[in-house]
């Protein structure tokens, strides 16, 4: 048999069933779910690793099931997918322990955990789309099993987030229904292809494919929090902070931001959307969304909101990758859709650990903490250097093709763009360190609990160290074979005309 | 197996039913059961046949048109006696945990009933037939909303009494002017005799008006909330899903064979009403403050949608409409069987108090939220894919304000659901010990739920089943 | 000899040892900066310096290409850097000593590991190869040592701390975007191909500039020095001696290794900076005398002789034949200032501690500068109350608006009363026979035009 054709499909399934599965397991049941969580999340790191190894062989992953006359649902397994795919799915892993540890003893886990599957599974399903309605499809099935996560400690703050997300991710859905319907009736195809398959519509439907892109992307920019489309993502942080981590670096936002990349580059092509002049508008956007973002950052006290409108700023950079027409801009863009992940997923971990074991929510209360939890501040401390930028962490790889990339393409305001947010970056995150490292702790905590000799729990405190170990990984052997760098490189030769 | 006549079968098999259950009162549930699982079976076998053969056309008795009665089986017909199997299948399980014993011996017989005349009108061939079908339905239903006792439920099925009659009255006199007109009754002869007169016109203007009515299209909905939310659940999902969907099948069958499409301004009206009933609909399940007034109003939206495809008029239209109607007969049973389960529970269905009820129903909670996606016409469901071919149908045909409203309608149904949903996340503890609801009653809603999901996945088939017997003509207008 | 690097066995092996070598100058004090890591030593600061001691040891010029490494990076130790590895391993070690110093009591893990990752920063520095590398590891050399500065301090070191730190992220980024101008004009960034293509690029001006001005403030060159002064004054003694060594030394290396001096031609920026130079050896001299503190007089120093590295660099601009020909004697004098400035240091310290001069600290507490080096903070405070204040306020208006909008209840009351109106019987009737009138004459208009 081969199973070429249904290895796609296994994925999204291996979270799927999962989860599925989990909804029905009594609460008291932890031992058993844990199992099943870990296992589902080990299958699929083990299948996405078959997959990596198969499309550097030049095998072809393809699940095909028609699902309308003329369309089909379709989860192809490119260039491109791989590299989501991976990301998604090894900190599935990470942030899967992590939430176990979290979690432990809260009620409704159960629930939890099984729209956590759901969540990851839709994601799998995002990244593997092979054409513009099966994104639509999984996109919209993420919108769906992410409410309950975000609402679930159910509290007046909780509700008011869900609503604030499904108000803006709905209303993006359909708009991104709209624009895919529209270009449907077009161009009678929606599926995905190296450098696009609308450019020979261009005559004739030339306004309305500018019209389509702007519905497209705005429907895509809710998720990934582009501004003015961004206010949903830091009232979110009031969620548990697995799932602030799922949002800001596995899931939620990814998935928007991954988005646009199929649409600029399998979509429309990225050449034929430059010469439609839709890109330097989108670049505009991403370069205001940066500033602002970290603008608001920088007077926020509640870390994780802090946190949030971070990421409100770095997401941009992949967008602004993508938007700047240029080979080495968009390695920049899709290599920081990995580094991005991995660097803010430790700084929400460790903001997680710092609630969960001394009551921690404010940056105000965060002095020396650095003496109490010094693993964890270690592990903040080097996610936050490389959101900064600072070499030889993930984020400077990220900063200098982007950089570098906007010279390429001749857009050197860009450079001002990004000077600019490392300034602002390191006016948000540096304080906190110094309070963290440099400042006398207080004699309490709000809200202390013992570990023992630890710090904290062993499976709040791995996830946080093994990622930042990952950032640290990421920027150090940037140009090892198989690292993110080197594949970006790849999509960016199959992305460009020769 | 060929030769059996399921067609007809599906339509003896319930009266038998209702027979049986009248007679043995005791053994009422137990017997609606199986005759519902034989329903289903006949269901399944004229799917066969007609998948098989094509188009079936019965003579009863022996006599064909113009004289006698015949049956006919095309895909659309088709389609409508399976889902109505479907979701009967699911009232009858839940109806057997839901009612006490007293209520349970009106229940059934009725149900019985109401059932086999819906088999018969999907089935009719006939214009007069149709009328009869009509009439035993919508006594039928009001019976069955008046079940309940209570004032509010009297007010609501006499209410609907008199709408019910007004309509037949209306449909009636259009199929007397017809015979007058060209002295037959069957639709396929009336097709080929058809030509305009004065007289077709006032016809047509009246069983119209006297369809839509029934069909509570918007402003013509004043009736359909309070008598469905006012009905016991199982008969609130029969009529949400079922009844009212008859009476937009005979609209349907008339609008394409008997008086062929001449006024593109008719359509317009009519998809300017269904806009309005979209967004008023929406509008006002939004400001409900009562679950089952929520799910009534919900009803009022999507019926709207329904007559969206009458502006566009293409193939694709149509099979988005009657995709629709498919998806959401069976989502807004689901619904309404997890909110009978809900106000069993919790004694009331104020949807401000819901969260210490919602939290002890996760099955129902998720059989709503289930039946919810779909009725949002979010992927992956039946209403996406609906609302996709009715996008898609609007784009081509050049009219995307109608896309606006699909649009529209569609974030009004995720607020009005969400509203719902949002109240099983809470931190509030059980304050009381409530009635338990028996498993049958939450497993019907959830299964109904999920077969309407599933809609959304093996949409190639229903569509492909669709086209049996060209009920759309086959071609696209658009 | 020449046998012995003729067999490839051998070579091999000789190979291996470099990178070994090469990798744990900086590796293993990486290591010993995890607090675990280096429970159990003794002398952790020390045992750190071992792989830098060893590779002076060795006599031959190795480097090493890491093309795994960042973006493809190498190592290497010749003539020039093997002086200020040599300098560099003396301090540290000083520094190292003194680190327990003042109470006698081992110092604390946090000045640890700050001491160490600096440790890294500028050791990898000094051996850096390419500009990629280099100014990775000065960066980490930068926050490294903005840690030393501030760590278990009270509020003056931390002032000192913060206008570090400011000068650090200003310098990074314009380095950044030298970097960048640099990797747009040439693939491999090695100093000497740097310094090669940017000369022949059109304009190499902004370039030179971003670097110039880039080390400059990690330096503290005159007009840029401000961290300077409150830096030394500060200072635990064990960073007092580092100042010389490592921040100043490491940034007038990175000048003199990333600007094209000696390659490009340019008499009128030459000129200015000699100008610049000696404006900084005069005003070394006035501040210096004019406030005459003990403990300010290496900073004072350092200003004077960064001025004159300046007004090397100036006339290496105007006249490359010049920088051509005495160049290489830039290291020597880096490798001495750091020695002198350690030694000027300690001495100061020495005598401080035996004289113990009331009226020097009390004009130290007092902090009072020239209004010319508070305009940083100035800076700051004026943007945060002018512009990035307004903008939440902005919205929150805004936002205001939108809900006393959603309170007015005349939505409301128009959905409910058209609602209950749509329910009246007669009203139903009446429509639902308007209905068909309008169905009849839809039908009987379009059949007419039809």
């Amino acid at each position: 048999m081969n199973w070429d054709g249904w290895l796609p499909l296994l994925i999204v399934l291996s979270s799927l069933s999962v989860g599925l599965v989990i909804f029905f397991l009594p609460e008291e049941r932890v031992a058993t779910r844990t199992t099943l969580n870990l296992t589902g999340a080990v299958l699929k790191l083990v299948l996405v690793g078959v997959i990596i190894w198969g499309v550097v062989h030049r095998h072809h992953y393809e699940t095909r099931l028609p699902l309308l006359p003329g369309l089909d649902l379709v989860l192809r397994a490119d260039a491109e997918s791989v590299l989501f795919v991976t990301l998604s799915s090894g900190l599935w892993l990470v942030t899967t322990v992590y939430a176990i540890g979290y979690l432990e003893g809260s009620p409704h886990r159960s629930r939890f955990f099984g729209f956590f599957s759901l969540c990851v599974a839709a994601t799998v399903g995002v990244a593997l789309a092979g054409n513009l309605i099966t994104f639509l499809l999984f996109y919209e099935l993420l919108t769906l099993a992410t409410y309950p996560l975000i609402v679930h400690r159910g509290t007046d703050a909780a509700h008011q987030a869900g609503r604030a997300y499904l108000t803006y991710t709905i209303a993006g859905g359909a708009l991104l229904l709209v624009g895919t319907v529209w270009l449907y009736g077009i161009a009678g195809s929606l599926e995905f292809s190296y450098r696009g398959f609308v450019a020979e519509l261009a005559d004739g439907h030339r306004a309305a494919l500018i019209a389509i892109f702007a519905l497209l992307i705005a429907g895509l920019a809710v998720k990934a929090a582009l501004v003015p489309f961004h206010s949903w993502l830091p009232q979110a942080m009031v969620a548990p902070a697995p799932v602030s981590a799922l949002l800001h670096a596995v899931a939620v936002v990814k998935a928007g931001a991954f988005g646009i990349v199929r649409v600029v580059y399998d979509v429309y092509g990225i050449e034929f959307a430059a010469g439609l002049g839709v890109t330097l508008p989108l670049a505009t956007v991403a370069a205001v969304t940066i500033i602002y973002g970290s603008m608001r950052a920088l007077f926020q006290d509640d870390l994780k909101r802090r946190l949030a409108f971070s990421t409100v700023s770095q997401v941009s950079y992949i967008v602004l990758g993508i938007a700047l027409t240029g080979p080495i801009a968009t390695i920049g863009g899709l290599v920081h859709l990995v580094h991005q992940g991995v660097m803010k997923i430790t700084l929400f971990f460790c903001a997680g650990n710092l609630a969960e074991t001394l009551g921690i929510h404010k940056v105000s209360e965060m002095n020396g903490v650095g003496r109490r939890m010094p693993w964890t501040m270690a592990a903040f401390t080097i996610g936050a250097f490389g959101m900064i930028g600072a070499p030889p962490l993930a984020g400077f790889i990220s900063k200098w093709y982007l950089g570098l990339g906007a010279l390429d393409a001749g857009q050197g305001w860009v450079i001002f763009i990004l000077a600019g947010s490392s300034l602002l970056n390191a006016g948000y995150f540096l304080p906190i360190l110094y309070a963290a490292w440099f400042k006398a702790p207080p004699d309490t905590w709000p809200a202390e609990r013992s570990f023992g000799r630890r710090e904290t729990a062993w499976a709040l405190l791995a996830p946080p160290v093994v990622t930042a170990l990952l950032t640290l990984a990421l920027g150090l052997l940037a140009s090892a074979p198989f690292s993110p760098l080197q594949w970006a490189r790849s999509i960016t030769t199959l992305e460009y005309a020769p | 197996m060929a030769a059996i006549p399921w067609g007809v079968m599906a339509i003896l098999l319930p009266l038998a039913g209702a027979m049986a259950c009248f007679l043995s009162p005791r053994r009422a549930s137990p017997l609606g059961l199986i005759t519902a699982l034989g329903v289903v079976a006949c269901a399944a076998g004229l799917g066969w046949q007609v998948a098989e053969q094509g188009a079936q056309r019965y003579a009863i008795g022996g006599w064909g048109a113009p004289l006698g009665i015949d049956l006919y089986a095309d895909g659309l017909s088709l389609l409508m006696l399976m889902v109505t199997a479907v979701v009967g299948l699911g009232i009858s399980v839940y109806s057997s945990g839901y009612f006490n014993r007293e209520k349970a011996v009106n229940f059934w017989p009725l149900w019985m009933f109401l059932w086999s005349a819906l088999n018969a009108l999907f089935l009719s061939a006939d214009i007069f037939n149709l009328y009869v079908t009509l009439e035993l339905l919508g006594l039928a239903a009001v019976a069955l909303v008046a079940l309940a006792g209570g004032a509010d439920a009297l007010t609501g099925a006499m209410r609907y009494l008199l709408v019910s009659l007004l309509g037949s009255l209306a449909y009636l006199l259009g199929v007397a002017l017809l015979y007058h007109s060209f002295g037959c009754l069957d639709i396929a002869l009336l097709a080929e005799r058809m030509e305009p007169s004065p007289a077709v016109m006032a016809a047509m203007g009246l069983m119209s008006a006297g369809l839509l009515l029934k069909t509570a299209l918007f402003p013509l909905h004043f009736w359909l909330p309070p008598a469905h939310a006012s009905a016991p659940a199982p008969v609130s999902a029969l009529l949400s899903a079922l009844v009212v969907k008859a009476s937009f099948y005979i609209l349907l069958r008339l609008w394409l064979d008997v008086f062929p499409v001449t006024a593109a301004g008719l359509g317009q009206l009519l998809g300017l009403l269904g806009a309005a009933a979209v967004l008023w609909g929406g509008l006002q399940a939004l400001r409900q403050t009562r679950l089952k007034m929520l799910i009534a109003y919900s009803t009022v939206a999507q019926l709207g949608y329904l007559f969206l495809a009458f502006p566009l008029g293409s193939n694709v239209a149509w099979q988005g409409a009657l995709y629709l109607l498919l998806s959401h007969a069976l989502a807004k049973a689901a619904m309404f069987m997890a909110a009978g389960n809900i106000l069993c529970f919790g004694g009331h269905d104020r949807i401000a108090d819901l969260d210490r009820v919602a939290q002890r129903l996760p099955l129902s909670l998720a059989a709503f939220g289930l039946a919810g996606v779909s009725i949002m016409g979010l992927p992956p469901s039946g209403g996406f894919i609906a609302k996709w071919l009715l996008l898609e149908a609007a784009m081509r045909s050049g009219q995307w304000w109608w896309v606006i409203i699909l649009i529209l309608g569609g974030l009004l149904a995720a607020a009005y659901v969400f509203k719902v949903i949002g109240y099983a996340f809470t931190q509030a503890v059980m304050t009381h010990e409530a009635r338990a609801v028996p498993a049958t009653m939450e497993w019907a809603a959830l299964v109904l739920a999920l077969v309407a999901i599933l809609l959304g996945l093996v949409a190639p088939w229903p569509l492909a089943l669709m086209e049996i017997g060209l009920p759309f003509g086959g071609e696209a207008a658009g | 000899m020449g046998a012995f690097y003729h067999d490839p066995g051998i070579r091999a092996v000789n190979d291996v040892l470099s990178v070994i070598l090469l990798l744990s100058v900086p590796g293993l004090p990486l290591l010993l900066a995890f607090p675990a890591l280096r429970s159990r030593l003794s002398w952790p600061c020390h045992i750190a310096l071992l792989p830098a001691v060893v590779l002076l040891a060795v006599p031959e010029v190795v480097s090493i290409e890491v093309p795994w490494l960042l973006l493809g990076t190498g190592l290497g130790i010749d003539a020039a850097s093997r002086w200020l590895l040599a300098m560099s391993v003396v301090l540290w070690a000083a520094a190292a000593t003194l680190l327990h110093a003042p109470t006698g009591q081992p110092a604390d893990d946090c000045l640890t590991t700050c001491f160490l990752l600096t440790l890294v920063g500028s050791l990898g520095a000094i051996l850096a190869t390419d500009q990629v590398g280099f100014f990775a590891f000065s960066t980490l050399m930068g926050y490294g040592f903005y840690g030393l500065l501030v760590a278990g301090g009270d509020e003056a070191p931390r002032r000192a701390g913060r206008v570090y730190l400011g000068i650090l992220i200003l310098a990074d980024l314009a380095l950044f975007e030298a970097l960048l101008i640099a990797a747009e004009t040439i693939e491999d960034l090695g100093f000497e191909a740097v310094r090669h293509a940017v000369a022949r690029s059109p304009s190499p001006g902004l370039y030179l500039s971003m670097v110039l001005v880039g080390y400059a403030l990690k330096a503290g060159v005159w007009p840029l020095h401000f961290w300077l002064p409150l830096a030394f004054r500060s200072a635990r003694p064990a960073v007092a001696l580092l100042l010389g060594g490592v921040p100043i030394a490491i940034g007038l290396l990175g000048m003199v290794r990333w600007a094209p001096v000696g390659e490009i031609n340019f008499p009128d920026i030459g000129l200015i900076i000699q100008g610049l130079g000696l404006a900084a050896m005069l005003y070394a001299v006035l501040a210096g005398l004019e406030r005459a503190q003990l403990k300010l007089l290496p900073a004072y120093a350092a200003i004077l002789a960064t001025g004159l590295f300046a007004i090397a660099l100036g006339t290496g601009l105007a006249d490359p034949a010049a920088w051509n020909r005495y160049g290489d004697l830039a290291h020597v004098f880096i490798v001495s200032l750091g020695f002198g400035l350690a030694g000027l240091a300690t001495a100061i310290r020495w005598l401080e501690a035996r004289y113990h001069c009331p009226a020097m600290l009390a004009r130290q507490a007092d902090g009072s500068n020239p209004w010319f080096e508070r305009w940083p903070g100035a800076v700051v405070r004026w943007a945060a109350r002018m512009g990035f204040d307004t903008l939440p306020r902005l919205r929150a208006s805004w936002l205001a608006e939108v809900g006393r909008l959603r309170q007015v209840r005349a939505w409301k009351r128009m959905l409910d009363g058209s609602e209950r109106f749509l329910q009246r019987w007669t009203f139903a009737i009446t429509l639902f026979l308007l209905l068909g009138m309008v169905v009849v004459a839809f039908v009987g208009a379009s059949s007419w035009i039809g």
